[in-house]
């Protein structure tokens, strides 16, 4: 088989994996894919009849400032959390298989990424129902969405092969996501926070994403160079991490299997 | 020479003895220098086999048999020795193949094919045949959590030799499942593969399908290689040595 071939042949086995993904997860529901747009809205409704009030001195437009930080949140952990098990749930098959284990992965991420993308939809509607004045900065959602991909695909990488070695491994990462969501200041603003804690939550590449996209989208403001390279150097160094430890722990990996 | 193992031994640590968790690993660091004991699922296993040869491995249950079947198949790295094998001409096809219930028998079909290297355009020219080969007329629709123990094997044997001789076909324990009807066939499938010039290991704690299948037999016991010879031989051998 030929490079072009090869390549060919794992953009089908992706696709087939995602296309898997994506049935499972509508299998036993009436509405299906529409539930893709409607949980972000509906999470959004709750929080904005909860916090909107409290908030709204310092944050203008609550409901998008919100579901901008929700749908990169929400893309991030399905993809993650999916991920920690892709590898030991698919032993029989992984044993007949001969492309890299990586591509399982691969597809958990893309499943998560066809979810954002008719999240989307709904996004783009709230724009317009809130009579957010849409610009070029919106494109903003391009290189965030590669840094998200990128280290969502990383992390998941690490966590799936970690979950071989460690089984608890999936309750830990649960509790994490719990801490890592109040540091990504999703439903509240960040002028408020004591400085120690504004700190963390700038370090925070997800907030870090969250940020670019709000100052573009409620703003119509282009980030300073910083503002994209730090989440864009977190996404290269934690994609690398996952690559290097997935070829190192290999051996390791299929003995567990 | 078609495949060609060579003294390999293959170590699994024991259960129990290696942390199965964050907690007992944290555990273990306080109290270092614990011998660790190892088990030996294959011990110094070396033989070849040639091209166009119908190769039979029988074994009681846990002499290592699938582990030998992964480490050719390339599914597992062995502790020592190594294994000098064309890893994309070699086909696995074992019950459990992973199908997912949750998906319908076509959808099955397009995953389980791309999984195992069938391009798009091969998938659906060899889809009728698939499904011919395997009786499911009108059960393609059907959820595979529906289908009988029967109708999953039936798919798994039809997607996996649907092509046309691959180099190296690996059965693990598949010839003796489905009714006498479908044995039969897929019996006459694997004879219809080695006359195409495939090479086939097959595997089964069953004497009666190595010999009426096989060119020559490998007796596994406990991980080691006890004999190797004519079928009839390494057989009748086997089933005196269960009985001892």
């Amino acid at each position: 088989m030929d490079r072009w071939e090869r390549w060919k042949q794992y953009a089908f086995v992706v696709e087939q994996l995602t296309g898997r993904e994506l049935k499972r997860k509508y299998a036993r529901s009436l509405l299906g894919v529409v539930w893709s747009l409607l949980h972000p809205l509906l999470s959004m409704g709750l929080l904005s009849l909860i916090f909107s009030h409290m908030f709204r001195r310092s944050i203008e437009n609550y409901p998008i400032y919100y579901l901008t930080g929700y749908l990169v949140w929400q893309t991030f952990t399905l993809a993650t959390s999916s991920s920690v098990t892709a590898l030991a749930d698919n032993r029989s098959l992984l044993l007949k298989v001969r492309f890299p284990l990586e591509l399982f992965l691969l597809g958990k991420n893309a499943a998560a990424f066809v979810n954002l993308g008719w999240s989307f939809l709904a996004y783009l509607v709230m724009l317009l129902a809130f009579r957010v004045p849409v610009g070029l900065p919106i494109l903003l959602w391009l290189p965030v969405g590669v840094c998200l991909f990128f280290f969502s695909l990383g992390l998941s990488l690490l966590l799936a092969a970690a979950f071989l070695f460690f089984g608890d491994i999936k309750h830990l990462y649960g509790v994490i996501l719990t801490l890592w969501m109040y540091c990504s200041a999703l439903f509240y603003p960040v002028e408020q926070l004591p400085a120690a804690m504004a700190q963390v939550v700038g370090a925070n590449p997800l907030y870090q994403m969250i940020a670019c996209l709000r100052g573009g989208v409620l703003e119509g403001r282009w980030p300073g160079p910083g503002e994209l390279l730090a989440p864009a150097l977190w996404a290269a160094a934690v994609f690398g991490a996952g690559l290097l430890a997935f070829r190192r722990l290999r051996p390791g990996i299929l003995r567990r299997l | 020479m078609e495949i060609q193992v060579d003294r390999v031994t293959v170590e699994f640590p024991r259960a129990g003895e290696e942390p199965a968790s964050l907690k007992e690993w944290l555990v273990g660091l306080g109290r270092p220098g614990r011998r660790k004991s190892r088990f030996r699922a294959l011990d110094q296993v070396s033989f070849s086999v040639e091209r166009g040869e119908v190769l039979g491995i029988v074994g009681a249950n846990g002499s290592g048999k699938s582990t030998l079947l992964k480490v050719i198949s390339g599914a597992l790295v062995p502790t020592a020795g190594r294994v000098a094998v064309c890893r994309d001409k070699v086909r696995l096809l074992t019950l459990g193949t992973g199908f997912d219930p949750e998906l319908t028998g076509r959808e099955n079909v397009y995953l389980n094919g791309a999984l195992t290297g069938y391009t798009r355009e091969e998938l659906d020219r060899r889809f009728p045949d698939i499904v011919a080969f395997s009786e499911l007329e009108g059960f393609l629709e059907e959820k595979v959590r529906n289908y009988s123990a029967g109708m999953v094997s039936r798919l798994a044997f039809a997607i996996a030799t649907a092509r046309e001789a691959p180099g190296i076909l690996i059965l693990d324990e598949v010839l003796s499942v489905g009714d006498l009807f479908f044995r039969q066939k897929s019996e006459a499938r694997i004879r219809q593969l080695i006359h195409g010039g495939s090479t086939v290991l097959l595997v089964s704690h069953s004497p009666g399908v190595i010999r009426q299948n096989c060119t020559r037999a490998l007796w596994l016991d406990r991980g080691r290689l006890r004999l190797s010879g004519d079928p009839d031989t390494v057989c009748a051998a086997y089933e005196g040595g269960r009985d001892q």
